[in-house]
């Protein structure tokens, strides 16, 4: 009973780092249906952003968290913008491949200026163990979880409530309705992208507080991202935020109770499942196109 | 070197060498590879290693290099993977055309390679890769990959004993990586332990680069063991050791060879007080040859050598020197010469420590062990 509590509790916090990027992912996919294989290097911009926030400028965990958001949707438009416009304009088979060589770049483009030595950053957080019970957790991860919290509620909010949000549903529902209504296409795909990218990279950031940031970092996790958003159901963001944490505690508790080597596996085997028996993934609607 | 002294040089050594190989001599320019991994997982070994290659090169250059010219160095990154490790070795001979070879740190990567560089005639000598699974390949009396230093067999024998005696642990939990190294010297480990009398009570694998480590270790907290093996590389040893302190895991930790790195304490923290590894070069060595090396490394770079860079000089040093009694660039004559190398002192091991190959080319020495006090490791001293 003692070592479920801890294996739920780890399964949440690695489960709400995998939230926030397959969040970015899912909306990318849904909106502008572009499938983004940098997203895993955009979490891993994120953890260097805040090694550079809070090593190099010496910034507290907060600004250090801004700075994060704001460097990484400033990237996230500038990628949309020089990138995936311009090659989607031709063929939009192309960003596909696009995304792997943009992937590859950021890799090297890491390797080269950062070098391959894993960085941690500095939360500035107490050092040590909180008990909850009988649960050992850092500051660190519960930060993780508050931040995941916080955002998914606003992410939500905004979605569900402003202006913004309408367009940006309304576009993922049916382009072609939505631009006949008078929404502005370019503005969604901008803040789109604005939006993914500072949810991978606030993930990233998180997460190199507690488990440091290599050029490599993002390679696993972008693969875990697409199946949580497969799973899902493409576009879903409710779905992604269930399936995000469902997979996070799966693979804690088969880490804890069969053995780590088989963590990596179980969520891929999930999605082959899950797409024999229900293609449209757990929170899909299935839409009939005209 | 300006072309006389060349040209003097040149003159000088064929002269000591024989007439018959003169025109070799003269026309050879020494080329050897490198395989490492210089990205990925496991490139903060690779890089490490990488300067003690570097700097055996630039000794041996300053000395006069081989056959009267500087020795060439051509560097491959195999990022620790197989499929790329062999492409780096083919790459290095068909078109760099080196002779010999230092080479590599993974030892999957390492047994994928040597098959390739054998059926050239190209002589490898280990950066690093442990598992003696990769030298007991080898065919006895002609082997083609050499490890100047104990394979995963002895080391883990040696850290066995040491965690039975020196720590005073009779139960342990091992965790390894899951990867010919880790798992060559769990195993060897497990054997160990038990026949002299110690308890296993838990074999655990994980992926290479994991770095969740707290279901394990919740699970080990409950079997409480006595001390923990880790048989892994550096990054995910220092998630071992600081998560370990964080989930409140009461035990003596060790670590295998790759874990002996001034980052892994830099990394973990203040949970890496107290942890133990094994440790076939520090610094502060006993071994006459061995402090040599630290101090000209210590004087050209500003830093400590560790055993890294330790592994890579001597590895070097060994190809170059073997090329010399070989008295051409050719792989198969630097093979012949490698077997015979027993009175060439190694920096790595006690005193006296020489590259006396076995037939299966691997150097047995004992291995010590280290133990992290106030942010620094402390040699004990050998058997």
């Amino acid at each position: 009973m003692i070592l479920l509590q801890q294996f739920l509790a780890n399964g949440v916090v690695v489960g709400s780092s995998y939230v926030l990027v397959a969040l970015g992912l899912t909306l990318i996919f849904g909106i502008l249906k572009i499938v983004n294989f940098a997203h895993g290097e955009f979490y891993m911009l994120g953890g260097y952003v805040a090694v550079v926030g809070t090593q190099l400028l010496g910034l507290s965990p907060i600004p250090s968290i801004v700075l994060v958001i704001t460097v990484m949707a400033v990237f996230g438009c500038l990628v949309e913008r020089f990138i995936f416009l311009p090659i989607g304009k031709k063929d939009p088979t192309n960003v596909i491949i696009a995304s792997f060589g943009l992937s590859i770049l950021l890799q090297n483009l890491a390797l080269k200026f950062a070098g391959p030595e894993p960085m941690a950053a500095q939360s500035g957080l107490p050092r040590g163990a909180i008990q909850i019970g009988d649960i050992f957790l850092t500051s660190e991860r519960l930060a993780i979880v508050a931040v995941a919290i916080v955002t998914v509620t606003i992410l939500l909010l905004v979605l569900r409530y402003t202006w913004v949000g309408l367009s940006l549903r309304a576009m993922s529902e049916n382009a072609t309705v939505a631009r006949i209504c008078g929404i502005n296409v370019r503005r969604v795909g901008v803040v789109t992208f604005a939006i993914g990218a500072a949810l991978a990279g606030l993930s990233g950031a998180l997460m190199s507080t507690v488990f440091t940031v290599q050029p490599n970092a993002g390679s696993l996790i972008v693969m875990k991202a697409f199946v949580i958003v497969v799973l899902a159901g493409m576009g879903s963001i409710e779905g992604a935020i269930v399936a995000g944490l469902a997979l996070g505690i799966i693979e804690s508790l088969v880490t804890g109770y069969l053995g780590s080597e088989l963590r990596d596996i179980v969520g891929f085997i999930f999605v082959m499942c899950v797409l024999a028996v229900r293609p449209q993934g757990l929170f899909g609607i299935k839409t009939d196109r005209s | 070197m300006g072309i006389w002294v060349k040209a003097v040089a040149t003159a000088a050594l064929s002269a000591a060498v024989s007439i018959s190989s003169y025109s070799v001599a003269l026309a050879e320019q020494l080329k050897l590879g490198v395989s490492l991994p210089l990205s990925g997982p496991a490139s903060l070994a690779g890089n490490s290693i990488r300067e003690g290659i570097d700097f055996a090169i630039k000794s041996a250059n300053a000395r006069g290099g081989a056959f009267g010219e500087d020795v060439k160095l051509f560097v491959e990154d195999d990022e620790g993977n197989p499929t790329k490790g062999v492409t780096a070795v083919r790459k290095l001979i068909e078109q760099d055309g080196v002779v010999a070879i230092s080479g590599t740190y993974v030892s999957a990567v390492a047994a994928a390679q040597v098959k390739v560089a054998k059926d050239y005639k190209v002589p490898m000598v280990s950066a690093g890769s442990t598992s003696s699974a990769v030298t007991d390949a080898n065919t006895p009396g002609d082997p083609w990959f050499f490890r100047a230093f104990p394979g995963s067999v002895t080391q883990a024998k040696q850290t066995a004993s040491d965690t039975l005696n020196k720590l005073k642990a009779q139960s342990v939990a091992v965790l390894y990586e899951n990867s010919i190294y880790g798992k060559s010297l769990a195993d060897e480990f497990k054997v160990n332990f038990e026949a002299a009398g110690g308890k296993v009570v838990a074999m655990e694998a994980y992926n290479p680069g994991e770095k969740d480590f707290y279901s394990p270790l919740t699970n080990l907290r409950a079997q409480s063991p006595a001390a923990v093996y880790i048989a892994g590389l550096m990054d995910s040893g220092a998630q071992i050791i600081k998560q370990a302190g964080e989930l409140g895991v009461q035990t003596q930790i060790v670590g295998s060879g790759s874990m002996m790195s001034d980052k892994l304490i830099e990394l973990a923290g203040p949970a890496s007080e107290g942890f133990a590894v094994s440790s076939m070069f520090e610094p502060s060595t006993p071994n006459k040859y061995g402090a040599e090396f630290a101090k000209e490394f210590r004087a050209a770079y500003n830093k400590e050598p560790d055993v890294y860079s330790a592994i890579g000089y001597d590895s070097m040093m060994l190809l170059i020197e073997a090329a010399r009694r070989a008295g051409k660039a050719d792989g198969a004559a630097i093979q012949q010469q490698l077997q015979k190398m027993e009175d060439f002192p190694l920096a790595q091991g006690p005193d006296g420590t020489t590259a006396k190959f076995d037939e299966k080319g691997s150097a047995e020495f004992t291995v010590g062990l280290a133990i992290v006090k106030n942010g620094k490791r402390e040699w004990l001293p050998f058997d």
